[in-house]
């Protein structure tokens, strides 16, 4: 498979009140095309940065070093202008909340049809007819009706499939999604799912889902890439991720999840505390920084900063002291 | 069988609709009956909208029922007036889901956990000064937090502070609604295992509000399932874990995603269509009705009654259960 | 399945901010708010010091220099058209002008925290009447209430702070109403009231320290609303009464002689601008230090 997108050493530095927040710390990342490749992290990791980033949707201060190619092109040395025309045409962006990502003045056929006149030139009937197609490959039912539903007659569920609709219009290339069903209900966010795992095998995109759900991400993801405190540590294809994970955080991770099957009257059931906190994401120092709370550290752990390096094939894990690899646990 | 701490029945909960809505009725919680045993941690489980936070601000009596009964240790309080009230909220606490609006940003930690004992005033100031340092270690803080403020803290500690405010007075009942849904990943195993822990040493019950059924699994003695206003279907963990039989519980089961690659792509779905209808004009008959695979035309004119699956307690409003149990029976 | 938990993981936890950092290096960040208090402090320094600083008496005429230009020798920014001195008389105005500012709004804020409080946080009945109450104080312009003082007790300093003070009631009961139920919908006020906290202690120790900062952001808007307000009271002769010189009066005196002698009423004018927005600079930097999100 082709390249689609790669990130090289992207690196983010944001300015509030105190100073500056390494936001997003080297990172690398590449997506094929037809992958679907989730960057996973909890609150603050970076994740959603990243993908801000990639666009340049961050504010006008924030400095972006590094290299986005996008099919051969340098996303962050590209005039304005062109990046524009790439926004919302190949590179299409879904975000959480569909109520503030849509304008609650127009209608959702208006919405469509802004994105079909300016990257499409499509007009008028035109504009209407593909406008309702859509609306129909994401699921929503009498789409004619729809289009004329302004985003607040409209429930969760419902602005999200056409926020996805609109960011389908354009036949993009890769597909952003940034935590697309955090805001919704279990049901509504299998449906949404449902739809995406559908558009990815009928539309052949690619797909950057940003998620803190491991669920979500078991149930998309060809390629996992787990984020910690800005940094990227561990890479791996889905099944082998989340069978026999390396980073200390990543396993800690999964342990730490209740899930089916989890009870906490059996045989003294405990999910998996990871001890401490998120470090703040200013004057990091040169170490690890999962090691204050990481079971596995060790001296080296605290004077120097492990760089991503390849375990196994198509798996990578940015740790001095790797989990040991699990038996028979490769699919 | 142990006593009941709480007994709800035919609790029902209307709010006015927003003014645009024509001055109808929200119908939030339509008709819930539910039990809390001694020292039981109940889960009341569902989607957004489905009335599980309204039952447990009625409990609270942060709300006053429009009809039904609720009592806790055997007295009504559905209906009592706060002069009344006020001895009894020492017994019952609540912890809140945003572990940011829920602590008064201007108090510093030991006010906050002390605030429940000079309301109640049953304890000198010393005496407080140093079940507050008890309670604060209990839930895994130091003695640091103490004098910090709230906005100095993590979710999680924060939340671990209003656990620690909620169980200072030692209550009988705790009332959490989605303690953790704001939470890391990493954060809420943390508070879940000292939820565990603490309902076993102090022996409290439980209502537990979420709508993460995994988090319900892990924690919960029993199930409630909600869907508008109702509750579908209850029984023990294994019960509505391993052999739910309303639909929807099944389909939400299957909804929610599982964090195993295999398994989750592997397994059947079977999730409802369309969305849960508005609170204000339920559909008649089953409320389920318009999304169920299953419903016929007895679904759509008759509310189905609660239909007993096994003699423990699992009950199910399903008609179409209730026939294939019939069946069963009859076979037998 | 059986999982330890990892080693090390006392409960025990780290704090995010090990300090906290004091409230004027906080403020201090903010160099507008410390220009607003510079502002402040300034002219509140000068009207309690004015028969300090000022050389002359500000209501004692000199015919023999009536309008003199500014700079001119004895008189830094000239005379009036009774030859008083206008540095003198800007600097004892600074008096009545800040005595009516923040009493006014004083009065203002200590009728309408409670009323707004209680409407806010017991809504139903109380609310209907407070808001009727509003509505018509609001129907009212200012100025007629100011007049109407005016005619029945004869004009003077108390009269304009009381029909100031009404005048600012509304939006100062609106803004602690909606404070207020704001509030009562936090979860730590629910929690308080879950716990049998009495409504008298959440209404003193969390709603009340919690309204503040927005309370104090009003104010620092109504102080300034409340000199301007006092200027056009004194500028239709119905303020401070001449020869006791206020801003506003000055500027009233000013207007025959604008075209030829317009520095009489460009200072006072100056004057009433720079204390306005001082005021407002200090109030925006207040409303940043108050807030809990920002500490």
């Amino acid at each position: 498979m082709a390249e689609l997108l790669s990130v090289q050493d992207l690196q983010v530095r944001l300015f509030d009140r105190l100073g500056v927040v390494v936001a997003v710390r080297d990172v690398s990342l590449s997506v094929e095309e037809g992958e679907v490749v989730a960057l996973v992290g909890e609150s603050g990791c970076g994740k959603s940065v990243t993908a801000l980033a990639l666009l340049r949707l961050l504010p006008p201060d924030a400095q972006i070093s590094g290299r986005v190619t996008f099919q051969g092109r340098d996303l962050l040395q590209l005039p304005l202008k062109e990046l524009r025309a790439i926004r919302g045409r190949d590179i299409a962006m879904v975000f959480q909340e569909p109520m503030t990502s849509l304008n609650p003045s127009f209608t959702i056929g208006n919405q469509i049809g802004e994105v079909l006149r300016l990257h499409k030139g499509l007009r008028g009937q035109q504009a209407r007819e593909r406008a309702s197609e859509l609306l129909s490959l994401v699921r929503i039912g009498s789409p004619e009706q729809r289009l004329r539903a302004y985003p607040h007659q409209l429930s969760g569920g419902m602005r999200q499939r056409a926020m996805i609709a609109m960011a389908l219009a354009c036949d993009p290339k890769l597909l952003i999604l940034d935590e697309p069903t955090t805001a919704l209900d279990v049901t509504t966010q299998a449906q949404i799912l449902d739809i995406v795992r559908d558009l990815r095998q009928r539309l052949g995109m690619s797909i950057l889902l940003i998620t803190h759900d491991l669920g979500v991400v078991a149930d998309l993801a060809d390629r996992v890439a787990v984020m910690y405190a800005g940094s990227k540590v561990e890479d791996a294809e889905v099944h082998r991720l989340f069978a026999a994970p390396r980073h200390p955080y990543t396993a800690g991770l999964l342990r730490a999840l209740p899930r089916r099957g989890r009870r906490a009257g059996d045989a003294q059931e405990r999910l998996l505390e990871i001890p401490g906190l998120v470090p703040v994401l200013r004057d990091l120092p040169d170490a690890c920084a999962f090691a204050p709370r990481c079971p596995r550290s060790q001296d080296d752990c605290s004077n120097q900063h492990p760089g991503l390096a390849p375990c196994e094939a198509d798996h990578r894990v940015a740790c001095l002291h790797p989990e040991p690899i699990v038996a028979g646990a490769h699919p | 069988m142990t006593a009941a701490v709480l007994e709800v029945e035919n609790l029902r909960m209307e709010f006015r609709a927003p003014r645009n809505a024509g001055g109808r009725r929200v119908q939030a919680v339509r008709d819930v009956s539910l039990e809390v045993q001694e020292g039981e941690i109940l889960g009341l489980v569902g989607e957004t909208g489905s009335g599980k936070t309204t039952v447990g601000k009625c409990v609270v009596r942060l709300l006053r029922p429009t009809a039904g009964s609720i009592r806790f240790m055997g007295e009504d309080i559905t209906a009592m007036p706060s002069s009344q009230l006020r001895p009894l909220r020492s017994r019952i606490q609540m912890v809140f889901q945003d572990p940011y609006s829920s602590l008064d940003p201007r108090m510093t930690v030991s006010q906050i956990v002390a605030e429940p004992l000079r309301a109640h005033g049953t304890h000198s100031r010393r005496e407080a000064a140093g079940l507050v340092r008890r309670t604060v270690e209990r839930v895994g803080l130091s003695q640091q937090v103490l004098d910090r403020y709230p906005n100095e803290l993590s979710g999680g500690q924060r939340q671990r502070v209003g656990l620690a405010r909620a169980l200072v007075l030692e209550p009988r009942l705790l009332i959490a609604d989605e303690p953790v849904s704001a939470l890391d990943v990493s954060v809420r195993a943390g508070i879940l295992n000292l939820l565990v822990d603490l309902q076993r040493t102090m022996g409290f019950s439980c209502l537990f509000i979420t709508h993460d059924l995994s988090v319900a699994e892990f924690l919960c003695d029993r199930v409630a399932v909600m869907y508008l206003g109702e509750i579908v279907e209850v029984g023990t963990r294994d019960e509505v874990f391993g052999a739910a039989r309303h639909p929807y519980t099944r389909s939400l089961l299957g909804a929610a995603p599982l964090a195993d690659p295999v398994e989750q792509r592997s397994r059947q779905r079977a999730i409802l269509p369309g969305e849960p209808p508005s609170a204000i004009d339920p559909p008649p008959g089953c409320s389920l009705n318009p999304r169920c695979p299953l419903a016929d035309r007895r679904c759509t004119e008759e509310a189905p009654g609660p239909t007993q699956v096994s003699e423990g307690g699992h009950v199910v409003r399903c008609h179409r259960v209730q026939e294939q149990l019939d069946l069963e029976v009859a076979r037998s | 399945m059986t999982i330890a938990t990892l080693p090390g993981a006392e409960p025990t936890i780290a704090l995010t901010q090990p300090s906290r950092q004091g409230w004027w290096r906080r403020f201090r960040r903010r160099p507008p708010a410390v220009i607003g208090l510079a502002g402040v402090v300034i002219v509140v320094l000068v009207a309690l010091l004015a028969p300090l600083l000022a050389h002359y008496s500000p209501t004692v005429s000199q015919f023999g220099q009536v309008l003199r230009a500014p700079l001119s020798p004895g008189h830094i920014l000239g005379t009036d058209e009774l030859g008083r001195d206008e540095l003198s008389r800007l600097i004892y105005g600074s008096q009545s002008t800040l005595e009516v500012g923040v009493l006014a709004t004083l009065l203002a804020m200590v009728v309408a925290i409670p009323i707004g409080i209680a409407s806010g946080y017991y809504r139903g009945p109380i609310d209907m009447v407070a808001m009727r109450i509003t509505d018509v104080v609001l129907a009212f312009p200012f100025l007629l209430i100011a007049v109407g003082l005016a005619a029945i007790f004869g004009p003077s300093l108390q009269n304009i702070i009381v029909a100031l003070g009404v005048a600012q009631l509304p939006g100062s009961i609106r803004i602690a109403r909606a404070e207020a139920m704001a509030l009562r919908e936090q979860d730590f006020v629910q929690a308080a009231i879950v716990t049998g906290v009495r409504d008298r202690v959440i209404l003193f120790r969390h709603l009340f320290p919690n309204m503040l900062s927005p309370l104090l952001v009003q104010a620092s808007v109504s102080i300034p609303a409340a000199i301007l307000g006092s200027a056009l009271l004194s500028y239709l002769g119905l303020g401070v009464q001449p020869p006791t010189p206020s801003w506003g009066n000055m500027l009233a005196s000013a207007q025959t002689y604008l075209y030829n002698d317009p520095w009489i009423a460009i200072f006072p004018g100056i004057a009433i601008f720079l204390t306005t927005l001082s005021f407002n600079l200090l109030g925006d930097g207040l409303r940043d230090l108050f807030d809990p999100s920002m500490r």
